[in-house]
């Protein structure tokens, strides 16, 4: 996993690839007749926080699926910090330092909190059969670290109380923070967020952004998000990318993209905003 | 039918034997192998979440290995030491799981299931037809005089201690659960593990896991080469009790009393395989002497009934056995 | 966009290249390695043993293509795989030795008691069992256990009552048939075509008639048919009534061709499985042809090796469906 950087250090690194941390050229997944990402170009710059949004339907999704892994892709190609990575394992792309979260939270619900916690942490010498056995003893420190690790950055989010509890009791917002924080026990250099907000009250949601400021601020994490909340869009994104039914259609700053035509046809064409006296949209959603 | 006692059961069922300290001696070893065999079911589909129609097979693996490796055939006269065998029995059974895994653990489910129990039977069927290797239907025997040796030693000790007259097959008894009770002491350490965390997880949510940096299939791998190796080990008490390798002893009956005997324990808890076994076996066993105006063959179709209606019923009214919970029996559909 | 780090999309090799095409249709590239598998073994065997081989394989092929087409359709429906399915042949079969030997009346009596009383076993058991475990959100791991608890509930039950003695239907197994230079039993010959008549049968019923639609439809998608309107439990209950019935002829077929025991049913379920799954596991259709394909292909095996293989040989077919391709020839296709 990467080491920790600071803004200042991504400011001073040499600019690879222009400073993109992600770039992805024309990617394509289809299922069966239906192509859901259509040729999707884009890239991200590292230490940037992107915001992903588009009607439903769009390939949102499905595009963060690709690029991490979980779906194999039907065309294009992608690289992470300069490595390739369309069409490895998710598990692999993870390592490399480019962590998702799901849209549905995946708290493992019949494991602690803590569990949840420690699970995530690199380097783990006692996650190998052959570490426990050669090393015993650089596990049991390595499993002391990470447990001081865990209870830290459960406490940002307020959720150290809960550290024994099994996650499946947590509310619907606390699992999200959850996911969120023990994404973050990976030390990743680029989050991928499917829809952080979903769900969460604005209190909660407010501490997430912060929190994600800090990072950026910090340690020079990159952010890439799909939401749906435009006022969390335009007042916290440095960037917006706009697809529309599988495609790219718009980029650029939240104002310029707001004002954008063709972003404000994808919208009306799907049905999602209508505007005095324009006809109702045909249903585009896929 | 398999669960054969090494004497002949036709005239077992007397009265005489439900006092007879051989036969419960000999029922003894049975559940003890049966624990050591379900342990790697638990490890499969208590703790990883991967249904293993297969045990039966990675036991005839590790049987058959031994035999034919000690004996050289049904022809043959001595190859390799007996003790030397049984590690090498481990590693070709190992090697068969990971056979089996590799390209059957993408699978979903239900398909692995079909997979690891078509693996088993064709295992079984291998060994009934190569009969220049593995004996056919005549089988192996001539294995066990190493084990033989050590099993009057151990009688000696237990004479000396002042028991002049244990049932012959005491030491065995003594030996396997002994093995048992080691293995299961150590799958319950190696769950308390870092390791034993990803493999929870990658049962509760595969891709939780894969998205975390966790090679969710290859810790599956592992979790079928433990139970390939539990497999074979059983696979060597079986071949020791009876004295004797036939294909008729690795029916699919074995895994579906391994499973049995799992769920009355309950999923996720070593221990109540023990427990399990325990049970189960006694209970089996015992059902020999209640005094039925039956025939001998209705007698033993009545207990397979029984297992029957006991694994629907664990199913329909306490899936997770007797000492599980109930969460732990819904796997992701 | 620059795409500085990214690897060109390049031009895909002639092995790649075909196996796109392998993938894109399926049944083609079925078809063709079951000729290659056919003119290699004429080459070497002469067409008349691989003729004869064939039509013999076809009697037992059209035994698995029935209890395939049953297992699967419970499959499309259900999402069971049952694996007391088996134990449904076994039943059909020593009701049919009830009716046929136990009471001395026509075998063709026999044979529609089988149906009807498998059909009714089906439905008993979707009533008392299946159906309240569904109801209550029974998982996978569960409803597969059941399964196998009721495989031997019902295997054990047969020998309980019949013991392990190895019966016989009364049915002429001496007498052949000369079709184009090729020997057949006539009782084997029979079989096929009743096999053939009744698979025919059910194939249009799937397809024309209105049961057949709602039983795909459910197939596609049970929670959309459901809100369609259909009446879902009549439908299950028929889906029961074909897998029991066809289950049932297939272990009369079974027992005309060989003879019956207790384990009859479960030796016969793996090749069954082999079938659903070679022909696309909830295809009907891919079912009957997976069935009839393997039953000659393993007749086949036997003008190379040892006859004693033959089991072992289906059993290596199945594990390179599932490892090749899980999804089978017709897989994706259709639902049903």
């Amino acid at each position: 996993m990467a080491t920790e950087t600071t803004a200042a250090t991504v400011a001073a690194a040499p600019r690879r690839n222009g400073g993109r941390i992600l770039e992805a050229a024309e990617v394509v997944k289809h299922f069966g007749g239906i192509f859901a990402v259509d040729g999707t170009s884009l890239d991200v710059r590292e230490g940037s926080i992107t915001a992903l949004i588009g009607p439903n339907g769009a390939g949102k999704t499905t595009f963060f699926n690709v690029i991490t892994g979980f779906y194999r892709p039907d065309g294009g190609a992608a690289s992470f910090a300069g490595s390739p990575i369309l069409g490895r394992a998710p598990h692999a792309i993870a390592r490399m330092g480019m962590v998702r979260t799901f849209q549905i939270t995946k708290a493992l619900a019949r494991m602690p909190v803590i569990d949840n916690m420690m699970l995530a942490a690199p380097d783990q010498p006692g996650e190998r059969i052959v570490g426990l056995l050669t090393r015993p003893g650089a596990s049991r420190r390595r499993e002391k670290e990470i447990r001081g690790q865990a209870m830290e950055l459960l406490s940002v989010f307020n959720l150290e109380p809960l550290a024994d509890e099994y996650a499946g009791t947590l509310s619907g917002g606390q699992r999200k923070l959850l996911e969120l924080a023990r994404a973050l026990m990976t030390r990743p250099r680029m989050l991928l967020l499917d829809e952080p907000m979903a769900g969460i009250n604005p209190t909660l949601g407010r501490r997430l952004l912060d929190h994600m400021q800090r990072l950026r601020a910090e340690e020079g994490v990159t952010f890439l998000f799909i939401e749906h909340d435009m006022e969390v869009v335009m007042n916290h994104a440095d960037r917006v990318i706009v697809m529309a039914e599988g495609r790219v259609i718009a980029d650029g700053t939240p104002e310029k993209v707001r004002t954008d035509r063709r972003v404000i046809d994808a919208y009306l064409g799907s049905g999602t905003v209508r505007e005095a006296g324009a006809p109702e949209g045909g249903a585009d959603g896929l | 039918m398999t669960g054969a006692l090494p004497f002949d059961p036709v005239f077992a069922v007397t009265f005489e034997s439900f006092t007879d300290p051989e036969f419960w001696t000999s029922v003894g070893i049975l559940a003890g192998t049966y624990v050591i065999l379900t342990l790697g079911l638990q490890m499969n589909v208590g703790y990883t979440g991967i249904i293993n129609f297969g045990q039966a097979g990675f036991m005839a693996i590790g049987a058959y290995s031994m035999a034919v490796l000690t004996t050289g055939g049904p022809e043959g006269d001595g190859l390799i030491n007996f003790w030397l065998s049984l590690p090498l029995s481990v590693l070709i059974t190992v090697a068969f799981g990971l056979l089996v895994g590799l390209p059957s653990l993408r699978l979903r489910a239900d398909y692995f299931a079909i997979a690891t129990i078509a693996f088993a039977e064709a295992v079984r069927l291998f060994a009934l037809n190569a009969r220049s290797l593995t004996g056919g239907n005549q089988g192996l025997f001539g294995f066990a005089t190493d084990w033989d040796s050590v099993s009057s030693t151990i009688e000696g000790w237990i004479n000396s201690i002042g028991w002049s007259d244990p049932p012959t097959l005491f030491p065995l008894l003594l030996v396997v659960w002994i093995v048992a009770v080691i293995l299961t002491v150590v799958l319950r350490l190696l769950q308390n593990t870092p390791w034993g965390r990803v493999l929870r997880a990658v049962r509760e949510d595969e891709d939780a896991a894969r998205a975390l940096g966790k090679n969710a299939f290859a810790y599956k791998l592992q979790s079928l080469a433990i139970a390939a190796t539990l497999g074979a080990i059983a696979g060597w008490f079986l071949a020791i009790n009876l004295n004797f390798v036939n294909p008729t002893e690795f029916e699919p009956i074995v895994t579906f009393v391994g499973f049995g005997i799992l769920i009355l324990g309950g999923l996720a808890s070593y221990w109540g395989v023990t427990f399990g076994a325990i049970v189960f076996w006694f209970l089996f066993e015992g059902l020999r002497f209640i005094d039925l105006p039956l025939e001998e063959v209705q007698i033993a179709s009545l207990r397979y009934v029984i297992v029957g209606l006991v694994l629907i019923l664990l199913m329909a009214f306490r899936p997770q056995g007797l000492f599980g919970k109930r969460e732990e029996m819904v796997l992701g559909d | 966009m620059e795409a500085g780090a990214l690897t060109p999309r390049r031009a895909l090799t002639p092995v790649e290249r075909l196996r796109e095409a392998a993938n894109r249709r399926p049944a083609a590239a079925a078809a063709v390695i079951l000729g290659v598998i056919v003119v290699v073994l004429v080459a070497s065997q002469g067409l008349h043993d691989v003729a004869q081989t064939g039509l013999t394989g076809l009697s037992l092929g059209a035994v698995y293509a029935l209890g395939a087409v049953g297992l699967t359709l419970v499959y499309a429906i259900l999402r069971l795989v049952n694996f007391a399915h088996g134990d449904f042949l076994t039943f059909g079969a020593y009701m049919a030795y009830l009716v046929n030997v136990t009471w001395g009346m026509p075998l063709i009596l026999g044979i529609f008691f089988a149906m009807a009383t498998t059909a009714l076993l089906g439905i008993f058991l979707e009533r008392v069992m299946w159906g309240p475990m569904r109801a209550r959100g029974a998982g996978v791991l569960q409803l597969i256990l059941m399964s196998l608890g009721l495989a031997l509930v019902i295997r054990y039950v047969i020998q309980y009552i019949w013991s392990t003695e190895i019966r016989f239907l009364d049915v002429d197994v001496t007498s052949t048939v000369n079709i184009l230079g090729l020997q057949i039993g006539q009782t084997k010959l029979i079989v096929i075509g009743v096999g053939v008549v009744v698979l025919m049968a059910t194939g249009l019923m799937l397809r024309y008639a209105l049961l057949g639609k709602r039983m795909r439809a459910l197939a596609d998608n049970l929670e959309l048919a459901e809100t369609a309107g259909i009446d879902t439990s009549r439908v299950i209950l028929w889906t029961w009534i074909f897998a029991g019935g066809l289950a049932g002829l297939a272990g009369v077929m079974a027992a005309e061709v060989t003879d019956i025991r207790p384990e009859l049913g479960f030796t016969l379920l793996l090749p069954i499985f082999a079938a659903v799954l070679l022909g696309g596991i909830g295809d009907a259709f891919g079912a009957l042809a997976g069935g009839l394909v393997l039953g000659v292909v393993i007749e086949w095996s036997t003008l190379l090796i040892d006859a004693r293989w033959k089991t072992f040989i289906g059993f290596v077919i199945l594990i390179l469906v599932l490892l090749i391709r899980p999804q089978g020839i017709f897989g994706r296709a259709r639902s049903i």
